[in-house]
């Protein structure tokens, strides 16, 4: 439970996370204070060595690091790259505590081993409340979290928080403890002592004796000397990469047709069959009867399975195998759900919100009294707003490779969680995880989707029963139709002023809450008396965490809410927001950054006006204003502002682009994201219905950043979503009155 | 079977004449940067030239490339792997995210900025808006697109440094 | 300091996805149509076969990623083609056409269907189809006369 009893003596609300701060710190000042952060016991490369640096010349130095004759740097990289610029800016990490040339660094995907789950990521999608622990725990739990997090698969990509915690408390250890060891290395065979020789560009000087060398040359000895699991980091002053824009390394890749996604895998030395696939129209729902009599006579078709609970085609090219699939006539079992249509879905939120009244439901945060404020308040305003399902929709669609043969069993996919793929296909087709190994490749888009493995067990099933090397695709529709969501949800709003128009008391009540805990609570702001509660409602369709998460309907809620209530007090509404701000003073810089680039508090041109929104997620303060033109009586998006505070940005280009691409997913969901439900089953299917924001829609987009200081480094894939539909509804009130309460908005004004 | 020529070289493909053209360089001439993302020509990740004009190959069957010329995104740079002023753009501007999109993207600028070498915004608009980005990289891609036209100057190191 | 390690709601989502399929049905039923290595029997438009209307339906596949052709069916990308043999050009109802297809006072026959579908742009300017003209003479006949065989005197 997010306790919002206030503690004045901390500098922000958000006191619970004043603690994960300390660690941050401890890092950021580069001081000895690293306490018990995780690199491997020992230096255990004789295992991996095989694994990752097999090559000829090629020289593990530490699990993270290999070096090669070339004096080319290889940084491995235990999380997935699926544009958010991960492999590179980690690798930039590693690189500048290492003193690497970054020209000569290459980046490398870590295989999918227990060896590369990091404690701190473990702990962070385990159990977060450890990141707060103090700092005698830290050892324990950072020791439990390696073993721990290596049992419960947890090598995962999410949550904004590659940097963060594998960036921070692995990769730079890593790169720092590397360079001590190469100076070890140097300091023995040269006879000199330690302290004098420098380190610059992938090269070991020793001016006094005149000796110097490439790491090349020292990498083996390297591997050999002792290493400090506490090695001391970089001061911000020090820093020569970080917190530099330097071009990602797997850009040149990208733009010329060679990166390999998932789909694009071609196993050496196999040759493929390929599969298409048909899923239960509604959710749960099985096969009872298939007719493949025309199936059976198109060209390249080799087998038809019916698999129960989903059915596929294999053939010789994935087209063949679609055409046909598209012919098989398969009749499903009955669904029990009640829901068949999205009024049906909204029907059970209301019930459940209904039976939880003004005071019902489980307590996810309080302070003071909201329902006796709430009846003394000289003005109350109450709302209730609807948020859709929504689609990830990557534009590489899932797909998967597998190889079942001789007890063993390989996978070629793009995957945020690598070993809990495995061990889903392990207890899927009945081969030890030991025996299973997945490659991964680049991701074409996630956006969380691919936190779910239940595509890898599928191929898996199908190379099983056919014993071929089987690429399977899902086609646009099925990635539609036939996956997992962001919830839809319904959450009643209430909020009592005082006669000076200021926030007094504020309660809501909704049905979902997922992760993260703190999403649904506007802590951020200074309300005397809050309520947030939650009466459980099921979903018919399955829940999938979707870029933001929880962040991507409360966002829109509460933002959208205390826009209502500033309307209500006759106030602006940015300088409302700061009114409530008092003891949030890197929230109260970003909002006023905000306004000056936006010009906020100029008039706007005739049927135009702004919109703004602020939200913390994933350790980031963004703000955004958004215009809208209004003239044409449809919404037109001609500008956005943001200013976002992560702490310490590690690549501010980078950066940037992660927020530009938040804030275009973000305002794409909110223009068109909707899926309807006819009979229980997803009616949009492809692009044409489940429409996407394209250039000749998207707003131009302006991203300032602030480095607030010594505050822990906060991410940037997630925390450029959520307040972008807030500041557009509240932008399109501005301009004509309307509060719009639901989402999507495009079909409201045609 | 059809044959023409794939990025210079004549080709064959051994296939029904109606495999659309991107299943046919994916699969049979081992060519991956052209990309499947709907199979409806609404997304134009697997934009390639046909006679130098950019179609949607999942939609376009290898019959009607009977006797023509084909480039796909492996087509692009030059013969010593030279990057295109396009590509290079892309390259200074740091516009890929994910990258899945991009070679569709690239493959409709080229043929924009053949047509027109200084295009409007409303140009871009019109030539760009058949390639969607899930990533959102829209903003970079427009100003890859001025850059490699001349009409912007590229992105350097520095502008981007230090908040 | 709580002691008992709380899953966050992220993990536990993961979590629950991957229990969710651990109870996979075995295979239920399994259709060898041919083994891989076989010689795969080719299939060419006009190949050895008479019937026109079954050569048209394959054919037609290349369509089907945006055209169904079933009576009263929802129309997908776009509109559903049966009844459209002899159906006024940009008629079905349900169907959001180009101005090119709305505005049109004709009325589908197989000849004009032949002169679209050789070159849709050609033909209509304007048309929102810029994919799936189909080249091949022997294959738009096929289709034409699949479609024209779909066709039922209500339309739609």
């Amino acid at each position: 439970m997010n306790d919002l009893s206030p503690d004045e003596k901390k500098p922000s609300k958000l006191a619970k996370w004043s603690r994960r701060g300390f660690i941050g710190a401890g890092v950021l000042a580069g001081g000895g204070l690293l306490i018990g952060i995780g690199v491997r016991p020992g230096n255990p490369i004789g295992a991996l060595g095989p694994k990752v640096a097999a090559g000829a010349g090629e020289q593990l130095v530490n699990s993270w690091v290999k070096i090669d004759t070339d004096n080319i740097v290889t940084a491995i990289v235990p999380h997935c790259e699926m544009g958010q610029g991960a492999h590179s800016v980690l690798a930039q990490m590693l690189a500048d505590e290492l003193d690497a040339s970054w020209d000569n660094v290459r980046v490398m995907q870590a295989p999918a081993d227990g060896s590369y789950v990091v404690s701190d990521t473990a702990r962070m999608f385990a159990a977060p409340f450890t990141l707060n622990a103090a700092d005698w725990l830290e050892p324990t739990w950072d020791g439990l979290f390696t073993q721990l997090g290596k049992s419960m698969d947890l090598l995962i990509t999410g949550g904004s928080s590659s940097i963060r915690t594998t960036g921070q408390h692995q990769m730079r250890i890593a790169g720092a403890a590397a360079r001590q060891m190469l100076i070890g290395a140097a300091a023995d065979a040269w006879e000199v002592p330690a302290e004098e020789i420098a380190t610059r560009d992938s090269m070991l000087v020793h001016e006094a004796s005149g000796n110097s060398a490439p790491y090349s040359e020292f990498a083996s000895a390297a591997a050999d000397q002792p290493m400090d699991h506490t090695p001391t980091l970089k001061t911000r002053d020090q820093y020569r990469l970080m917190g530099r824009s330097k071009a990602r390394t797997d850009i040149p890749a990208k733009i010329n047709g060679t990166a390999e996604f998932g789909i694009d895998a071609v196993p050496d030395g196999l040759e493929l069959s390929y599969a298409a696939v048909v899923r239960p129209p509604v959710p749960g729902t099985t096969v009872t009867s298939m007719d493949a009599n025309r199936a059976e006579g198109m060209s390249g078709v080799l087998q038809i399975l019916n698999m129960g609970n989903f059915v596929a085609v294999v053939a010789d090219s994935y087209w063949q195998a679609q055409q046909a699939m598209n012919t098989v006539g398969i009749e499903w079992s009955q669904s029990e759900s009640p829901v068949k249509t999205m009024d049906d879905q909204f029907a059970v939120f209301a019930s459940a919100l209904d039976g939880a009244g003004d005071t019902g439901g489980d307590q996810a945060a309080a302070r003071g009294d909201a329902p006796g404020a709430l009846a003394d308040a000289a003005t109350t305003i109450d709302a209730e707003y609807r948020a859709p399902y929504l689609a990830h929709a990557p534009m590489e669609p899932l797909n998967c490779t597998a190889h079942v043969a001789d007890g063993k069993c390989d996978i070629w996919t793009s995957t945020q969680v690598p070993l809990m793929a495995r061990s889903e296909v392990a207890s899927t087709i009945g081969i030890g995880a030991d025996d299973i190994t997945i490659h991964q490749q680049y991701l074409g888009g996630a956006f969380g989707r691919r936190l779910g493995s239940e595509y890898v067990a599928m191929a898996a099933r199908v190379a099983q029963a056919t014993g071929y090397p089987v690429k399977m695709i899902w086609s646009r529709e099925e990635d539609t139709q036939k996956a997992l969501y962001r919830c839809a949800d319904m959450s009643r709003m209430r909020a009592g002023l005082d006669e000076s128009g200021a926030l007094v008391a504020y309660d809501s009540v909704f049905t979902q809450r997922h992760d993260p805990a703190e999403a649904c609570v506007p802590a951020m702001y200074d309300i005397a008396n809050t309520s947030v509660r939650v009466a459980e409602a099921e979903l018919h369709l399955p829940f999938q965490a979707w870029r933001s998460v929880d962040h991507s309907q409360q966002g829109f809620f509460i933002e959208s809410f205390i826009d209502e209530a500033a309307a209500a007090a006759g106030a602006d509404p940015l300088d409302y927001r700061l009114s409530m701000l008092t003891n949030a003073p890197r929230h109260t810089a970003v909002l006023e950054k905000l306004a000056e680039i936006s010009n906020w508090r100029e008039p706007s041109a005739e049927g135009t006006a702004k919109g703004v929104a602020i939200v913390e997620s994933f350790g980031t303060i963004v703000a955004e204003v958004i215009e809208v033109d209004m003239t044409s009586g449809k919404p037109v998006l001609t500008n956005c502002w943001a200013v976002c505070d992560a702490g310490y940005v590690m690549n501010p280009d980078g950066f940037r682009n992660q927020i530009e691409g938040g804030i275009v997913f973000g305002l794409t969901a909110a223009m068109y994201g909707e899926l309807e439900l006819e009979d229980g089953a997803i009616v949009q299917s492809n692009f044409h219905d489940y429409k996407m924001l394209r250039m000749n829609e998207v707003p131009n987009i302006e991203v300032a950043l602030i480095n607030s200081g010594d505050v822990p480094v906060g991410g940037a894939g997630e925390p450029g979503l959520p307040p972008a539909a807030p500041a557009l509804t509240n932008a399109i009130f501005a301009a004509t009155g309307t509060r719009l309460r639901e989402l999507p908005i495009a079909k409201q004004f045609v | 079977m059809a044959s023409f020529i794939l990025n210079g070289e004549p080709i064959t493909i051994d296939a029904d004449p109606s495999m659309p053209i991107l299943w046919a360089v994916r699969e049979k001439a081992g060519l991956s940067g052209t990309k499947f993302g709907c199979g409806i020509a609404q997304c134009g990740a697997c934009t390639v030239h046909l006679d130098g004009q950019p179609v949607r190959s999942c939609s376009t069957a290898i019959s009607q490339a009977e006797g023509r010329e084909v480039t796909t995104i492996e087509g692009v740079a030059g013969p010593d792997g030279e990057l295109s002023k396009v590509q290079q753009a892309w390259v200074s501007e740091q516009v890929p995210q994910c990258g899945y999109c991009q070679s569709g993207q690239i493959m409709s600028a080229t043929a924009l900025l053949r047509d027109n070498p200084s295009p409007s915004d409303a140009d871009i608009d019109a030539a760009m808006s058949g390639n969607i980005c899930r990533c959102g990289t829209y903003t970079r891609i427009r100003r890859a697109i001025k850059v490699a036209a001349g009409i912007e100057q590229p992105r350097t190191e520095q502008a981007g440094e230090e908040a | 300091m709580r002691n008992r390690v709380i899953l966050a709601a992220g993990l536990l989502t993961v979590m629950v996805t991957a229990c969710g399929s651990t109870e996979q049905p075995a295979v239920v039923e399994q259709i060898v149509v041919r083994d891989r290595g076989e010689a795969a029997p080719v299939v060419e438009a006009g190949a050895g076969t008479t019937d026109l209307i079954a050569m048209g339906e394959d054919a037609f596949q290349v369509c089907a990623g945006c055209h169904v052709v079933e009576a009263g069916a929802r129309s997908t990308a776009g509109p559903n083609l049966f009844g459209v043999v002899g159906r006024k050009i940009g008629g079905l109802e349900s169907y959001s056409y180009s101005d090119a297809l709305a505005g049109s006072e004709l009325t589908w026959d197989e000849a004009n269907l032949d002169e679209f579908l050789a070159d849709p742009a050609g033909y209509l300017p304007g048309t929102d189809m810029l994919a799936g003209a189909v080249r091949d003479e022997e294959a738009r006949a096929a289709i034409i006369a699949y479609l024209a065989n779909q066709s039922s005197p209500s339309g739609e």
